[in-house]
């Protein structure tokens, strides 16, 4: 099928996409550049400068900076909040779809999970605060995964729904028939199809864990505190330390840049195991 | 009852258990399958919402280390209506919410036709257009604001360059909102762009080599194919991103302070000051409720509207 | 049971022992700071923050008592504060208030009055009081130096009139000691666009122009309340003065000012004049460590600081945006009494001058009067030091968080030229009226200008 494609609209196809791709990149590369200019040289915009590692040293390295520990325990979190978003969603997402709970259960929850999703999160923090201390769960890496996982799940359930529903009945209905049980049909004929799906639903929902602040910086302190607490430490009252602030996301960016890479992958092995069907 | 569009979401439902297999597993595996997001929901999020609606209704105050309630009924609704901040917020919000969302889920959109179109290079593309969603908003706020800047700004060296006088894109009332809503689509067209790839990834292949055999132009197939395949996933795209939309916060607070004038102010931007800054937390709930009330008749109102057009 | 009845004595008589022993340890010996048990203490990342950080770690070196800090962004500073003190066991033994939310610490009753903790303990004289705001009288609910001293001045920040002492130099211009001289020698620098005579921060954000502004009004004669500290809270901003005042400061920026001033926050005034774009501003010392540092300024070794102008018959007035250190009342009273003890060394001359050589301005006006002023460096030193006597407050009650809302945004519109300076003060007066009338509080306004 790749064959019959005249070259005209591919590279037409090719055009179009490296304009977009210069589009989005120039102020991205401004930002990353900012991470290797003093603060005088962006400051004055000059167009050339020479290249610093000092907002990198101060970054990673000084006595003050807690930015590798941060980054740790955003690694922590991300991951462990997006593992479980997913199978949450993906689990409760199929008994949705597939009808297997009441409707008033069914339209509850779904229309529950995006009236949650309208909350400004700065009148959620107080509550969430209380009963996190009450429970002796504020600075703990636990009490920060739960509150990601409640924050991310609407999204998560929502996208899952989408991509559960496009998986034929007939293929779930051939494997029951074939005698699978219910756990056994989800891991085999679900997940493989929804890999698309998940990928996409599980990057957004790291890269929301990656970046959450208010809640971050509520729940946690000096041994839990997130990437975006540090990186907002640069926004001080009297002066704006923009080039470390830089250098801080421009390394902050780097695990979703792998996991974007690494999650094609997984992409392309779930439309094969689709097109296998 | 529908909720939200809910219904579109589920589909044919499977075949009832079949009594011979009643394994203890499959009978209760809907059940267990549910319960993490009911807990979930149950524990966490019941109480900041009940939370906030018995909240808008009271005065709080703090006096000696604790905080007293006082019931004042109905007042912080009907004070809306007067607050001059609140009434911006809401038309700028909605100015907002529907050019940035616009232009996002269409830019969304056909870069992610195109991408999904392409062999090589896939990768590349796909991590390029997903780039600015990875930065901080904080850090977005900063860095806009520096390129914004009147005095040394790229963008204003840039249009100096082709001997147009600088602009202060920031300071303008009249541009403030627009280059508000520049950064936003920047920011924020990449979550479109990496659902909408999603969906379309996931759509079935062989229905585009009929067509294809059919000799169906690019349009065609758009129209014909795609679009329909691909509601579902538009939909529940367009539906978060509308409330993330009017939730926006960190770009106005960093860029512009809702400022000049009320000319960027929003509304999740009111409920912070009001909420927070303010410490009126009765005051600044009842903003939040309305906003979230009219947010969701908004979505009903458009879910109906959508499915009259169906119909015709 | 008598038995175990003779036990509980012994044991309540041998706490009371301890505790007697303690107590008498714990006056005797404050001197050289007692053995304390482990506190925090919760502060913002700021420019100042590392020498703090560097006196901390002094404090802990000669004592051998434990402190941590728990160090937040600016914007998240008021957020951990509030959820900690209205917890019902607070994780903060210290905390450092900023000058614009101390007051809801205050009213809310959530400090312990430091006397409360240690009768015997003093603020010492060399340290001013900053408009009396270390003091609060709970039952005026006013700063009155009557009232019970909460806390202990930790940052002083006044705002101060930088200018380009090279250019003074050339062109043989005095340092200005009223308006009208100000923006005789903003003029005569003015050359937009590479040189802008001054640069204000006009901008409405959460405390831009409000605070730019205060030192203008005050400067003027004008004051937001008829009298505040004997708590008569009649709204006076649309004054005369006021109004002389917001003309004044309109027509600055017109005159020889940024072309967009309405659109100039804190960030820019400072990306001007450490570019080398502004002759002058009036902007708080706590910029003043970027001016001479080669990586943040273009303008090293070039600037100087001079007390702001004011009217004929009146005080330069500095406005305070300093921060406070209070102790909370939900943690234990040893960690408040180790929370004072940090205070109590904190506050000494020796203290404060290693707390100036790790590069924070320290809060003690013999500091900043000793040999240490001498050096270029420190050439902050001599206007600081007049100017904190003469800070003043811009208000001192928690509806300041309403009233800045309010004065951000009228302020901004008369300098875009939305609104004129008369209708912008009157609309300020009736809408902190307002504000002010559902606090409670005696009140009243002026009739508006016109």
């Amino acid at each position: 099928m790749k064959r019959q494609r005249t070259l005209g609209p591919t590279v037409a196809t090719h055009g179009a996409l490296v304009i977009a791709a210069l589009v989005v990149l120039i102020p991205f590369v401004w930002i990353a550049a900012a991470a290797f200019k003093t603060q005088i040289a962006l400051l004055t915009g000059a167009f050339l400068f020479e290249p610093t590692l000092a907002n990198f040293n101060e970054v990673l390295f000084t006595k003050t900076s807690e930015y590798l520990h941060n980054f740790a325990n955003s690694l922590i979190v991300g991951t462990v909040s997006t593992a479980i978003v997913l199978a949450v969603a993906t689990l409760s997402a199929h008994a949705l779809v597939r009808r297997r709970a009441p409707s008033w259960l069914i339209h509850g929850l779904l229309g529950w999970s995006i009236a949650f999703h309208m909350i400004p999160p700065i009148t959620m923090v107080g509550p969430w605060f209380v009963m996190f201390r009450t429970v002796g769960l504020d600075n703990t890496m636990t009490g920060l995964v739960l509150a990601h996982i409640t924050l991310n799940l609407p999204l998560a359930l929502w996208l899952m729904c989408v991509f559960v529903r496009e998986i034929p009945i007939e293929l779930e209905e051939a494997a029951w028939i074939d005698g699978a049980t219910a756990p056994q049909l989800f891991v085999r004929v679900i997940l493989p199809l929804v890999m698309p799906g998940l990928a996409a639903a599980g990057i957004l929902t790291f890269i929301f864990s990656w970046n959450e602040f208010a809640v971050a910086l509520n729940l946690s302190q000096k041994a839990t505190a997130t990437v975006p607490v540090a990186i907002a430490k640069y926004a001080q009252e009297f002066e704006i330390k923009y080039t470390e602030m830089a250098a801080g996301a421009l390394l902050s960016a780097i695990p979703a840049v792998v996991l974007l890479l690494l999650g094609q992958r997984h992409i392309v092995k779930g439309l094969t195991a689709g097109a296998v069907k | 009852m529908t909720v939200l569009g809910s219904n579109e979401l589920s589909a044919a439902a499977l075949p009832a258990t079949p009594a011979i297999r009643g394994g203890l597993l499959d009978r209760f595996w809907p059940g267990v399958s549910l319960a993490p997001s009911i807990l979930l929901f149950l524990i966490l999020t019941l109480l900041p919402i009940a939370n906030l609606v018995v909240m808008s209704f009271h005065d709080i105050t703090w006096q000696q280390g604790r905080a007293t309630w006082t019931p004042v009924g109905l007042r912080h609704y009907a004070a809306l209506a007067n607050d001059p901040l609140f009434k911006a917020g809401i038309g700028n919000t909605a100015v907002f919410a529907t050019v940035a969302v616009a232009v996002q889920m269409l830019l969304g959109f056909f870069l992610a036709v195109l991408t999904s179109r392409v062999f090589h290079g896939r990768v590349i593309y796909r991590t390029i257009f997903v780039l600015p969603i990875l930065v901080p908003g904080i850090v977005i706020g900063a860095m806009w604001k520096l390129m914004y800047n009147f005095d040394f700004g790229i963008i204003n060296q840039a249009i100096g360059l082709v001997g147009m006088m600088p602009r202060d894109f920031l300071g303008d009332r009249s541009l403030a909102l627009a280059s508000v809503i520049v950064v936003d689509i920047w920011h924020w067209t990449p979550f479109c762009f990496l659902l909408l790839l999603a969906g379309l990834e996931s759509l079935p292949q062989d229905v585009f080599e009929a067509a294809r055999i059919d000799g169906a132009g690019f349009w065609q197939e758009l129209r014909h194919i795609i679009l329909p395949l691909m509601l579902p996933t538009i939909a529940v795209t367009l539906l978060f991103r509308l409330i993330v939309a009017f939730k926006v916060f960190d770009e106005v607070f960093l860029l512009t302070g809702g400022g000049p004038g009320t000319s960027t102010e929003v509304v999740s931007f009111s409920i912070y000051r009001r909420f927070f800054t303010e410490d009126r937390m009765g005051y600044g709930s009842a903003m939040s409720v309305v906003t979230l009330f009219g947010l969701a008749l908004l979505i009903i109102v458009a879910q109906g509207v959508a499915r009259q057009m169906r119909r015709t | 049971m008598s038995d175990g009845r003779i036990d509980r004595r012994t044991a309540l008589q041998m706490a009371g022992a301890v505790a007697t022993t303690s107590l008498v340890l714990g006056t005797g010996a404050r001197a050289q700071t007692p053995r304390q048990v482990p506190m925090t203490i919760v502060i913002n990342q700021s420019p100042w923050f590392d020498g703090f950080r560097k006196i901390v770690e002094l404090y802990e070196k000669e004592t051998g008592n434990k402190v941590n800090l728990d160090v937040n962004p600016f914007a998240g500073s008021l957020e951990k504060q509030r959820n900690s003190v209205r917890a019902a066991q607070g994780l903060f033994d210290l905390l450092i208030m900023n000058g614009l939310f101390y007051a809801e610490m205050y009213h809310g009753g959530f400090l312990t009055p430091i006397n409360d903790i240690d009768p015997s303990f003093k603020l010492d004289p060399a340290i001013p009081t900053f408009d009396d705001t270390v003091f609060f009288d709970p039952v005026t609910k006013t700063n009155s130096s009557k009232g019970k001293l909460m806390s202990v001045p930790i940052n002083p920040n006044i705002p101060l009139l930088y200018y380009r002492a090279d250019l003074y130099q050339q062109k043989g211009l005095k340092v200005p000691t009223t308006w009208d001289e100000l923006l005789a020698n903003a003029k005569a620098l003015h050359n937009p666009p590479q040189m802008y005579g001054i640069v204000q921060r006009g901008a409405r954000g959460p405390s831009d122009v409000t605070y730019d502004w205060f030192p203008y009004f005050n400067g003027f004669g004008g004051e937001l309340f008829k009298d505040e500290k004997a708590g008569d809270f009649t709204v006076t901003i649309n004054s005369p003065n006021g109004k002389a005042a917001l003309e004044y400061y309109v027509r600055l920026a017109k005159e020889a000012g940024h072309p967009n001033t309405g659109g100039q926050a804190q960030a820019q005034v400072i990306q001007n004049v450490v570019t080398g774009k502004a002759a002058h501003a009036i902007l708080v010392i706590a910029a003043w460590a970027q001016m001479d540092d080669p990586s943040k300024s273009a303008v090293v070794g070039k600037m100087n600081l001079a007390l702001p102008p004011s009217a004929p018959g009146f005080k330069p007035a500095p406005t305070v945006g300093h921060w406070l250190g209070g102790i909370p009342k939900n943690v234990p009273k040893d960690r408040q009494q180790a929370a004072l003890a940090f205070m109590n060394w904190f506050q000494t001359y020796k203290a404060q001058v290693e707390y100036t050589k790790a590069g924070a301005p320290p809060v003690r006006l013999d500091v900043m009067a000793s040999d240490m002023a001498k050096e270029p460096a420190n050439r902050w030193m001599k206007a600081m030091q007049e100017g904190l006597p003469l800070g003043r407050q811009m208000w001192t009650i928690p509806e300041g968080a309403q009233i800045v809302a309010i004065t951000e945004l009228r302020l901004n519109q008369a300098v875009t030229g939305e609104m004129t300076p008369a209708a912008a003060l009157n609309a300020c007066a009736k809408e902190i009226h307002e504000v002010i009338e559902k606090g409670g509080y005696k009140t009243g306004r002026l009739p508006d200008l016109t």
